[in-house]
């Protein structure tokens, strides 16, 4: 049966955001929300197509980690076969995803963050861009782009250069690996992990000089959720979930991706279209978690490569005990992790099975329901199907790995607010650390909306009436 | 900036880009695709994307011309434009994902001193709603036509002013054909 399903408004914006300050009588703020205002519907229009679709249509999510999307999706679509893909595929899948997370994770911190770390936050909004980055550090932003393009080629050696994605698929993947694409990869990791030790150990020089922005940045006593090893080290395929306190206690371990509904809870507020998860026993909102970098490393004993692993205990030194709590610390431990893909990418190609033929396994639908997740590179992406006995999707949920991080967003807005906001006399300066704070998550809003420079967004000012005191638009 | 050209093409670069799943977005990868399964000359190098992103600028800063294949919202669909395209950081991209082609140069001019005569050929879209690797009627009978524009621009190179040499069907030499 087909059927049309209409999209509005349709958008070919890209994380258009409106935040809202509410200020008390003092004139102080007392509330601040982060308005995600556009609508994509994927669960919606999934719906009665075939379950193979999906790792194709829900790549398109996102225009930066398709990838992220097509192994969950592919996940999802194992557990529908009820299927054990062959462990070279497991091996290859985990290649892809680290290649995707040093693109992503490059593209956070040289190109999007790096205005505010190298220029300053109140340098002049008219060059405190890219191209200004490109003037005064043009070698940053070469190894930037050096780095994102190691990881693109890498996916591209692995999946071909098709805008038809069909390497991934249900049950494996559809092709071995040769010897001479894996030794061409394996050529370009040694450029890359130079890359990432110098601009890591370049970072660390800057650090000290963030102590206040590390402060108010989304210094937040949080629970972290991510996936981990069996032995607890940092995973980013497959693994149990983890979900620690902010003083480091475990809650919650080795718990099987697919009881996340007994973990996660998804509340809706009126004010965004971005829905708000939470720890269940914990309930709404005093459940807010983090995902993401800051979330893995603070969850993992161990990276388990050697220079991650060093980088990882200097990153423990950030704070005198207990998890790293500011989310301005995702810039940091994103860097570890690249060192980390890096390293892991070189051990997996090492590997002699990674040739082994056997990668696929074959098989139709074998139940209604799958589950599958892993860590995109801002943090934990689930896809969850029921399908009929056709094979047609009836129902989907995803909980997109920005979405996880919405409750810490919206409180780290007010955190910066409170420290830099004076009343109704909004400056530019504050509103680029309001930017600033939201950039830390890296945030992928609903596809492809990142900040930076001039991201199209909107602070009002409003009394405790809501009558609106000031407003500034950017974008 | 513009890297002078007055010997014949030997590496191209040919970017189609768009949304598979947004209806006639996806022009751009499905003449990338044609041209592909056509077959194009040696030193020609086709990519197919969902949006254009930084780690294109090494590689095209390697060709001695980029074309660009895209939709665009305004117009009658089918229509085939060609225009040169220059290094333009206003074009900043907000929304920093996605880079708009002359950013791109941009990047380029900024971090590799030049870039390569670029061109952008596209057609108005019809929809872009919702299909998944679908294209409206008009748009789809202009996929041969814009294949032939970029094997043309590859076929005889740009003035090293950076304006092609190719004229339009109508023979007026215009940008729109």
């Amino acid at each position: 049966m087909s059927r049309t399903i209409t999209i509005e408004p349709v958008t070919r914006i890209e994380g258009h955001a409106r935040i809202t300050l509410q200020l008390d009588d003092a004139g102080k703020v007392s509330d601040a929300r982060f308005h995600l205002t556009q609508f994509r519907g994927f669960e919606k229009f999934c719906e009665g197509r075939p379950y193979r679709e999906m790792p194709a249509l829900t790549a398109r999510t996102c225009g930066i980690c398709p990838v992220s999307h097509l192994l969950a999706s592919n996940k999802a679509c194992d557990d529908l076969l009820s299927v054990g893909i062959p462990a070279t595929a497991e091996r290859l899948r985990r290649v892809m995803n680290l290649a995707q997370l040093v693109q992503s994770h490059a593209l956070s911190f040289f190109h999007l963050s790096s205005p505010d770390l190298l220029l300053g936050w109140d340098s002049d909004p008219a060059s405190r861009n890219i191209f200004g980055v490109m003037q005064g550090h043009p070698q940053l932003a070469r190894d930037g782009i050096r780095l994102r393009q190691i990881g693109q080629q890498i996916i591209e050696m692995l999946g071909g250069k098709k805008i038809h994605p069909t390497w991934v698929v249900p049950g494996g993947v559809n092709e071995p690996l040769t010897a001479e694409k894996r030794d061409a990869m394996l050529a370009l990791l040694p450029e890359g992990l130079e890359i990432a030790k110098e601009s890591y150990a370049f970072f660390k020089t800057l650090v000290p000089k963030f102590h206040q922005e590390a402060r108010h940045f989304g210094d937040l006593q949080t629970l972290f959720l991510s996936l981990i090893t069996p032995e607890g080290d940092l995973e980013h395929y497959d693994g149990l979930i983890r979900i620690t306190d902010a003083h480091g206690h475990i809650l919650e371990d080795m718990v099987p991706p697919s009881e996340y509904q007994r973990l996660i809870g998804e509340a809706v507020e009126d004010f965004s279209y971005m829905k708000f998860p939470y720890y269940k026993p914990l309930g709404y909102p005093r459940g807010i978690y983090r995902v993401g970098p800051l979330a893995r490393l603070n969850n993992a004993e161990s990276c388990g490569t050697p220079y991650a692993d060093v980088a990882l205990a200097e990153f423990r030194t950030l704070q005198e005990s207990g998890p790293i709590s500011s989310s301005f610390h995702y810039h940091y431990a994103r860097l570890v992790e690249i060192i980390f893909a890096l390293e892991m990418m070189k051990r997996l190609l090492k590997d002699p099975q990674i040739l082994d033929h056997r990668v696929r396994a074959r098989a139709r639908s074998n139940q209604n329901e799958g589950i599958g997740v892993a860590e995109a590179p801002r943090g934990t992406l689930i896809h969850h199907y029921r399908i009929d006995d056709e094979g047609l999707l009836t129902w989907m949920n995803l909980i997109i790995a920005t979405g996880h991080n919405n409750l810490a967003m919206n409180a780290s807005i007010r955190q910066v607010a409170e420290a830099y906001v004076d009343g109704a006399n909004v400056q530019e300066g504050m509103l680029n650390r309001v930017e600033a704070v939201i950039r830390c998550y890296d945030p992928c809003l609903s596809c492809a909306s990142h900040a930076f420079g001039q991201m199209p967004l909107q602070v009002d000012v409003a009394d405790p009436t809501g009558r609106i005191l000031a407003t500034v638009r950017r974008g | 900036m513009l890297a002078p050209s007055d010997t014949p093409v030997r590496r191209a670069l040919v970017i189609g880009y768009g949304s598979p799943i947004r209806g006639d977005d996806a022009i751009g990868p499905l003449v990338a695709e044609r041209l592909e399964r056509d077959g194009v000359p040696a030193g020609v190098t086709i990519l197919a994307r969902h949006i254009l992103t930084a780690d294109l600028v090494p590689d095209i800063c390697a060709a001695d011309l980029v074309i660009f294949i895209d939709a665009t919202p305004d117009g009658e669909p089918g229509e085939i434009h060609c225009r040169p395209l220059a290094a333009d950081p206003t074009t900043i991209a907000p929304m920093a994902h996605a880079l708009d082609p002359r950013e791109l140069l941009a990047w380029a001019a900024a971090l590799y001193d030049h870039h390569p005569p670029a061109y952008l050929v596209s057609t108005p879209g019809h929809s872009f709603a919702f299909a998944h690797f679908g294209l409206s009627e008009p748009v789809a009978g202009a996929v041969e036509a814009l294949a032939a524009r970029v094997r043309g621009l590859i076929a005889e190179p740009p003035g090293i002013d950076g304006q092609p040499v190719v004229s339009n069907a109508f023979g007026d030499g215009s940008m729109t054909s």
